[in-house]
Formats: structure tokens, sequence, C-alpha cells
């Protein structure tokens, strides 16, 4: 779920990048708060190599199989640093496989990553809006929203993005049944996006609890 | 991951290689943007001259350009071909229900033009320069010290996880995971479970890493306020101001260009 180059008119481009500069600049104005930011940077950057690689373990969605975007979980599991970690991703994957490209990076990386920074905060929520559920129930059930939430949207700014900047002529009646009918047919998969979420951040609930600090 | 390959450096001689890595960013990134503004058909061929002739400057092999279209190429393949066939009124063939389209030829012309155009120039950028020299580049640029120690550090950890990714992958297959017949169509909880906790074991695996590399750091001064012998210094590289301002003065002329045409527009993007 890449947009590549040549798609998008140069305004939106542009506009990526000053939406990914300012959320970048936010991102880090947030880390920088804490008292050693550079400790986290290790952890932060060996976990953005491994969501980059496990990006690439496919899940059987019948009848094919998909790759998960996971920036649901970067989101809960690395907080702030979800962004610049988003940004640097696609700029590995645009390098490394071609999959987006330069000049639609920064709308790529604002398509995954504001989506990313609402899951952590949904996640941290736990505490206060999910205080009558028990634990682990409570810890599951964030984890699916922010994961189906951080996939979702995504879906939804991918979609909006292609439909609304490619033809000129179609009819805004038409765009809007495409958009609609585009965006069932990713349910499925933002189904499937929340549960791995969910059992992923489960398990590390049990075996490593610290990586939820975020 | 196995032919992961971040670095698209391609050795050589050629004055693309030679070129200052920041000017070169700068010139090419202007560039790209230029060619994004393009709606109009008849600055495509400008485009694709550019693009080309660059190419053919950098004396770069055709098949890695070639390599680089097979999956970005797939959207634009499917909008490329859909497109002729379903937008604009003007019909100009016409066989039982498939009707060819204007409107819907420009358009994917278009597309297809800027992309390729596009996708030659990122390449041209990505071969001529090592990713640790575009890195630096960008540093000098302005982007922030945060930023670019993590890609350092993802980079530079990138292989190793994506190895242990891949034996931990081929352990569960000795071990009977995933096997039987047509285990690629189901899709159960335990089939869910088990890639779950591989990915989990993966982020463990490397945050664990992450805090031998932290100590490691600490204790060679990071953090410490001394840049240490980390060097900030480019290596030597020609800035080739002629070349940057003839593509700085290219990138302003399509875009000149472009509001001309749009001032003078005919209605189908001709």
């Amino acid at each position: 779920m890449h947009i590549p180059d040549g798609i998008l008119p140069a305004q939106v481009c542009v506009a990526g990048y000053a939406v990914t500069g300012l959320a970048t600049w936010y991102s880090l104005g947030q880390i920088n708060r804490r008292p050693d930011p550079s400790a986290d940077i290790p952890k932060a950057s060996l976990l953005t190599a491994a969501f980059f690689v496990a990006s690439s373990i496919y899940i059987p969605l019948p009848p094919a199989s998909v790759h998960l975007t996971l920036n649901g979980l970067l989101g809960v599991v690395l907080g702030y640093f979800a962004f610049p970690a988003i940004v640097i991703g696609l700029f590995f994957q645009a390098l490394a496989l071609g999959h987006g490209g330069l000049t639609s990076l920064g709308v790529n990386a604002a398509m995954m990553g504001l989506p990313a920074l609402l899951a952590y905060h949904l996640f941290q929520a736990r505490n206060s809006l999910g205080r009558p559920l028990r634990e682990p129930a409570r810890t599951g059930l964030f984890a699916f929203l922010g994961g189906a939430l951080g996939v979702g949207l995504a879906v939804l700014i991918f979609l909006s993005l292609i439909i609304l900047n490619i033809p000129a002529e179609v009819e805004a009646k038409a765009e809007r049944a495409a958009l609609l009918a585009l965006s069932l047919s990713h349910l499925p998969l933002i189904g499937v996006e929340g549960l791995f979420t969910a059992l992923l951040v489960l398990f590390l609930r049990r075996v490593k609890p610290e990586l939820l600090e975020g | 991951m196995t032919t992961l390959s971040v670095d698209s450096y391609v050795p050589g001689g050629s004055l693309l290689h030679r070129w200052d890595p920041r000017l070169k960013l700068i010139s090419l990134l202007a560039l790209m943007f230029a060619f994004a503004t393009v709606q109009h058909l008849t600055l495509v061929p400008a485009m694709a001259t550019l693009s080309l002739g660059l190419y053919a400057a950098a004396r770069l092999p055709l098949g890695l350009w070639r390599q680089r279209l097979s999956y970005p190429g797939l959207l634009i393949l499917g909008l490329v071909l859909v497109l002729p066939f379903s937008l604009g009124p003007t019909v100009i063939w016409q066989w039982g229900g498939v009707a060819l389209r204007q409107e819907g030829l420009v358009a994917s012309a278009l597309m297809a033009g800027r992309f390729l155009s596009i996708l030659t120039l990122g390449l041209i950028l990505l071969a001529t320069t090592p990713f640790l020299s575009l890195l630096q580049a960008m540093r000098r640029l302005g982007l922030p010290v945060i930023l670019t120690d993590m890609t350092l550090l993802t980079y530079r950890y990138l292989y190793e996880i994506a190895d242990t990714l891949a034996t931990m992958q081929r352990a569960m297959q000795l071990r009977g995971f995933g096997q039987g017949p047509q285990a690629w169509l189901r899709l159960n909880r335990q089939v869910l479970e088990q890639r779950a906790m591989l990915a989990g074991n993966l982020l463990i695996r490397s945050y664990e890493q992450s805090e031998r590399v932290y100590r490691a750091m600490r204790l060679r001064g990071h953090g410490q306020g001394h840049p240490g012998r980390r060097s900030d210094k480019m290596q030597t590289l020609t800035p080739l101001w002629g070349l940057t301002a003839t593509l700085l003065g290219a990138a302003l002329g399509l875009i000149m260009a472009e509001v001309a045409l749009h001032h003078g527009y005919n209605g189908i993007g001709l």
C-alpha cells in the first residue's frame, strides 16, 4: 500500500512533505523532552529494522496471502518514535524494493505515520477508557483497536488520494461509490491486522512487558 | 528478504558519480518535483529526454532500470491499462462494448511518462551515490541528528535482523509449522498466533540486542557531548555548478511551461 511516483500532482506531494515535516518535528520534540533522548535511539532503530523485516511475514487471507503494514503496532510499541521509524522504513523500502517513491515519500509517511500516532494514543488510553475491563482483555482489545485503526485509516487515506487525484473527468458520485466499494473490500485485512496486533501485544505482555511502555 | 539491498550504488567514474551529493540531491529532487507538476502531454517528451539523457550520462546499465520497474510498475500498469477504457466521453475506437477514450488515453500516457521519468531520476540519484554519502549529504542539509542516527543504526542491523528472521522461519518449517496440503490457504487462530509469535520473538531479540548496542555505544562515549573521531567531512567531490544550474533551470522551465500551457488549456490535456 504505497503510492508510487508520478500518480499524485506535485502540490499533493509537497503538502505530504509539509505534513510529514510537521509530524516529525512534533514527534522529535516529544522525544527530546525525555531525560535522555539518545538512550532510546538504539531501541527504536533496531525495532524499526525488525518491523521492516517483520512486514515481510505473509499472512494467509484466502484466496491469497497478504503482508501486514504493522503501522498500528509500530505506534503501540514505539510511541513517538513510530513516526520517524515509518519515515525511515518507507525511505528504505523506496531504496531497496522500489515500493513508493521519493516524491511520494512525504505522502506515504503521513498516510502511515499519522494513524500510527493515533494508534499509540488510543493504546495509551486503555488505562483510562478501558478501566471497566480486566486484564488481559483490556490490553488485547485496545491493541486490536490500535492495529485496526492504524491500517484502516491508512487504507482510507490511500484510497481517497488515489481516487480523488487521478481521473479529473470521473463524476463525484462514481468516485464516492468506488471509494466505498474499495474500502469495504479492505475490511477483512483490517480485521486480520487488528487481530494480529492483539495477539502479538498479548504475547509481548507475557514475555517482555517493558516493550509496551512506549 | 533475500534480495534486500538498500544500497543501489553502482561504482563508476561518470560526471554524475563525481557530483557533490548535496547539489545532486537538491537538483534531482527539484527536477523530480517539476516532473510531478506536468499535466500536459506536450511536455512528456522533454521530461523523457532529460531523464534518459542523464541516465546515459551516468553510464548505468539498462538492466538496473528494468529491474527497478518490476514492483511499482504493477499499480501504474493497472491504471494505465484501465483508464483508456473507462475515462472520458470522447470515443476514438470501439469494438463491441469496449471503447477506447481519448481522455483516458491522455491521462494514461501522462501518468506513465511522469512515473518513468521520476523513477529514472530516482535511480540515477541512488545508483551514483553510495548510501552513506547520501545520508551524510542529508545530514549536512539539515536533517535532524536523531533521524540520521536512527537511519544509520537501522541500516547497520537490517541485514542481521533479516537473517535472524530467515533462520527462525527455517527452524519453524523444520518443526512442521506451515506444512501440509494448502497450508497457505488456511487462516485460523493457530496460524495467526504462530505468525504473531514469530514477529514478537523477532522484536524481543532486536530489543535485547539494542540494549547491548546501547551499552557498547555508551562505553565508546555516545551521548557524552564529544563527537569523538567521527568525521563530518564529506569525500572531496566536484560541485559541478554548471550542471546544478542547468538542472535547476530545466526544473524551473518545466514548471513555467506547465503554467503557460495551463493558461492556454485546450480541454483534454494535450
